[in-house]
């Protein structure tokens, strides 16, 4: 199955505050981004990709049209998924972030995420080890990623430092 | 498929292409070719018999071990998005501070090498390649004029920098606080407390069993000393990488530790790596390097002025100029927060294909560098073995203590976690010390980096450094700095001046057992 980039447009960040005056102490806790999707095919939503940038906790609405009739309604898909776990620290505050769709039977949506993603997610996990067998053909599919890997390691074990036998060396570069 | 699973997956597919480029591959390969002519090996069960043959044979233990030793080496893989340098360090404000730091350092050199007019590098004239070989086991009876040479930089510059690191993001408003105010760390690095430490270093506790302190002569052997030797000889048998790093968190007997280490470190003496030591020591003979009077000089000024490590002077040239040569050092820059420094051939300015790095192995040495090395003489006396060992200790464990990272293990962590330490459980202590001007960290910054070399007794270095390997982290030795700091809290109030403080610290020798300030600190609960 294969996977493309849903073209997206990214809004600049609104501070949510209460009461209109922005005083220099008042720093709000919460922005709010708004993607919006220019695309008039129906889609679905498998993975949102993002950098963090000192972000500690995300929540997701989706706002979902069904029909011309019914009103767009605003579903919450994430509530306050962790990542940071301490927002005073530096873990997690510059990491990249992958949340996944999950299917969820109650729910039939052409596009948007479709079930909550809860920060409890590691109990799904299974506790055993993966079969070896499953894993083995699942390392075929990877080998693509380990061959663009290889291509940038140097194989030569006794590696030469010189270039055909030549290391005269005047500065160093700052580049 | 399950995120979970596909990591892992990729933590395989990684594990198994960095393995097929070892001699280890090889040796399974001829190994699996051979057993074919052995009966029990049949056909219809190939696979299953050779896998049996291995695991009867060790082959598959010498396996367990190498993949251990990547584990412990290598980091997780990152996102698929992460380009390389998240994963040499993933904030970017450290990376920023770690290219500058390195700026400087190649300003530095470069500026010695216009000053004094020397190259980088050049080509030994053939009699004065001739002359080398001859004296390869003697170079510490040389004396060159290095008076105009100077280390590009001291641990005590490296300090200064790490003080004016500032995350961009990170604001502390204008209020006093404790944490802008007090200590010389300035970022917000998460470091452990003392009950995660106690969970962590759980077999320094007091009701477990300890070398360095229940061996002493007063304690008789039967109560543990005897058991735990016995226990060593057992995992030596069994050539477990894994069960050696759990059991040498309580330390190692002085007989087996050369052995233990080797196999934590994965380390074994095949022909290809005495050839490929030999290939290095060429290396040193057809090219004379800088960076060789940059290791004389601090050998000359630290290791030969040490009395117990001037003995070893010419091991640890025949040691840090083939290092300087060691390509394959280049592979732990992936995940190094620094960088190699890049050169060009000689009138190929620019041109990519003339690039080199500088020195070979892009490790640029500073003062005390060789510190690194020379406890490691009292264990290994085969020059290309020691050469193994001390290269694996540096891209596992040194190069975090001289690079800007915020690993937990690095640095600037180590910073931290000291002055928290000492902050949190000797504020009395700290604040006494800060009031007279001798922030506490300015007097143990210089233990850290060397990871204690030159200010423990050997036999007290050796115990620390096992624990390094036991636990696969530098954490112990913020630890251990201050828990020195609570064990002569009492003298250390009485003092007036930084100056009294460092005289007090800088004795040639902590004499202390290396196990009880740990203890001590350990405790403080």
């Amino acid at each position: 199955m294969s996977r493309i980039l849903v073209p997206c447009h990214v809004k600049g960040t609104v501070a949510l505050q209460v009461g209109d005056v922005r005083t220099s102490q008042g720093r709000p806790g919460v922005l709010v981004i708004d993607v919006t999707f220019p695309s008039v095919a129906p889609f679905e939503l498998q993975e949102i990709t993002f950098k963090n940038y000192y972000t500690a906790f995300l929540s997701i609405r989706v706002r979902q049209h069904t029909s011309a009739h019914t009103t767009a309604k605003w579903l919450t898909c994430l509530r306050d998924y962790c990542l940071m776990p301490d927002p005073h620290s530096e873990e997690g505050a510059q990491e990249y972030v992958s949340l996944f769709k999950h299917q969820s039977p109650s729910m039939t949506f052409p596009k948007w995420l479709s079930h909550p993603v809860p920060c409890e997610q590691p109990a799904l996990l299974c506790e055993s080890l993966p079969d070896p067998s499953r894993v083995s053909s699942e390392v075929q599919q990877m080998w693509a990623l380990t061959e663009m890997i290889r291509a940038s390691h140097t194989s030569a074990r006794i590696g030469r430092f010189d270039v055909d036998g030549c290391y005269d060396l005047n500065l160093l570069s700052y580049t | 498929m399950l995120q979970e699973e596909s990591d892992l997956s990729l933590i395989i597919a990684q594990i198994v292409q960095k393995l097929k480029g070892s001699n280890l591959y090889s040796q399974l390969e001829r190994q699996a070719w051979a057993s074919l002519q052995r009966p029990e090996i049949k056909l219809e069960s190939l696979k299953e018999d050779i896998k049996e043959f291995f695991k009867i044979s060790g082959w598959e233990k010498k396996l367990q071990n190498a993949v251990y030793g990547e584990l412990s080496v290598f980091p997780l893989p990152s996102h698929p998005a992460a380009p390389p340098e998240h994963l040499k360090e993933p904030l970017v404000y450290m990376r920023k501070a770690q290219g500058s730091w390195e700026k400087r350092i190649l300003k530095s050199l470069n500026s010695m090498c216009t000053e004094l007019s020397i190259p980088l590098a050049r080509k030994r004239p053939v009699g004065e390649q001739k002359e080398l070989l001859n004296k390869w086991n003697e170079m510490g009876t040389d004396e060159p004029d290095l008076s105009l040479f100077r280390p590009v930089y001291a641990p005590k510059d490296f300090l200064e920098v790490l003080i004016n690191l500032r995350n961009p993001n990170y604001e502390n408003g204008d209020s006093l606080s404790f944490r802008t105010h007090l200590g010389l760390i300035q970022i917000p690095l998460k470091v452990k407390d003392i009950p995660e430490l106690k969970e962590c270093f759980v077999e320094l506790g007091l009701n477990t069993g300890q070398l360095g302190i229940d061996d002493s002569t007063q304690v008789p052997p039967e109560l543990f000393e005897n058991e735990h030797v016995r226990i060593g000889q057992k995992v030596l048998a069994e050539q477990d990488s894994a069960a050696a790093q759990q059991y040498i968190r309580q330390g190692s007997p002085t007989a087996l530790r050369a052995e233990l280490w080797a196999l934590i470190l994965n380390i074994s003496s095949e022909p290809e790596d005495v050839l490929y030591y030999e290939q290095l020591k060429t290396n040193v003979i057809q090219h004379d390097l800088l960076v060789d009077s940059l290791i004389y000089k601090d050998v000359k000024l630290t290791a030969s002025n040490d009395d117990y490590y001037f003995v070893f002077e010419d091991y640890l040239y025949q040691v840090l100029l083939c290092f300087s040569r060691d390509t394959s050092v280049l592979s732990h820059f992936a995940y190094n927060s620094a960088s190699p420094p890049k050169s060009y051939i000689r009138g190929k300015l620019g041109l990519e294909e003339y690039a080199v790095f500088y020195p070979p192995n892009g490790v640029i040495p500073f003062h005390g560098f060789s510190m690194y090395v020379a406890p490691l003489c009292f264990l290994y006396h085969e020059p290309s073995k020691l050469y193994q060992i001390f290269r694996e200790m540096y891209v596992r464990f040194f190069f975090r203590l001289h690079s800007i990272s915020s690993h937990p293990s690095g640095i600037v962590s180590l910073c931290l976690l000291f002055e928290t330490l000492l902050q949190t459980y000797l504020p009395q202590l700290f604040y006494h010390l800060r009031e007279i001007g001798a922030q506490p960290l300015r007097i143990s910054f210089k233990w850290m980096v060397r990871a204690f070399s030159g200010y423990l007794a050997t036999d007290q270095l050796l115990l620390l450094w096992d624990r390094i390997l036991g636990y696969n982290s530098l954490e112990i030795l913020a630890v251990l700095a201050a828990a020195v700091f609570a064990f002569r809290a009492v003298n250390l109030m009485e003092v007036t001046s930084l100056a009294a403080a460092e005289v007090m610290r800088n004795n040639r020798r902590i004499i202390i057992w290396c196990g009880i300030p740990v203890y001590t600190l350990l405790k403080l609960e």
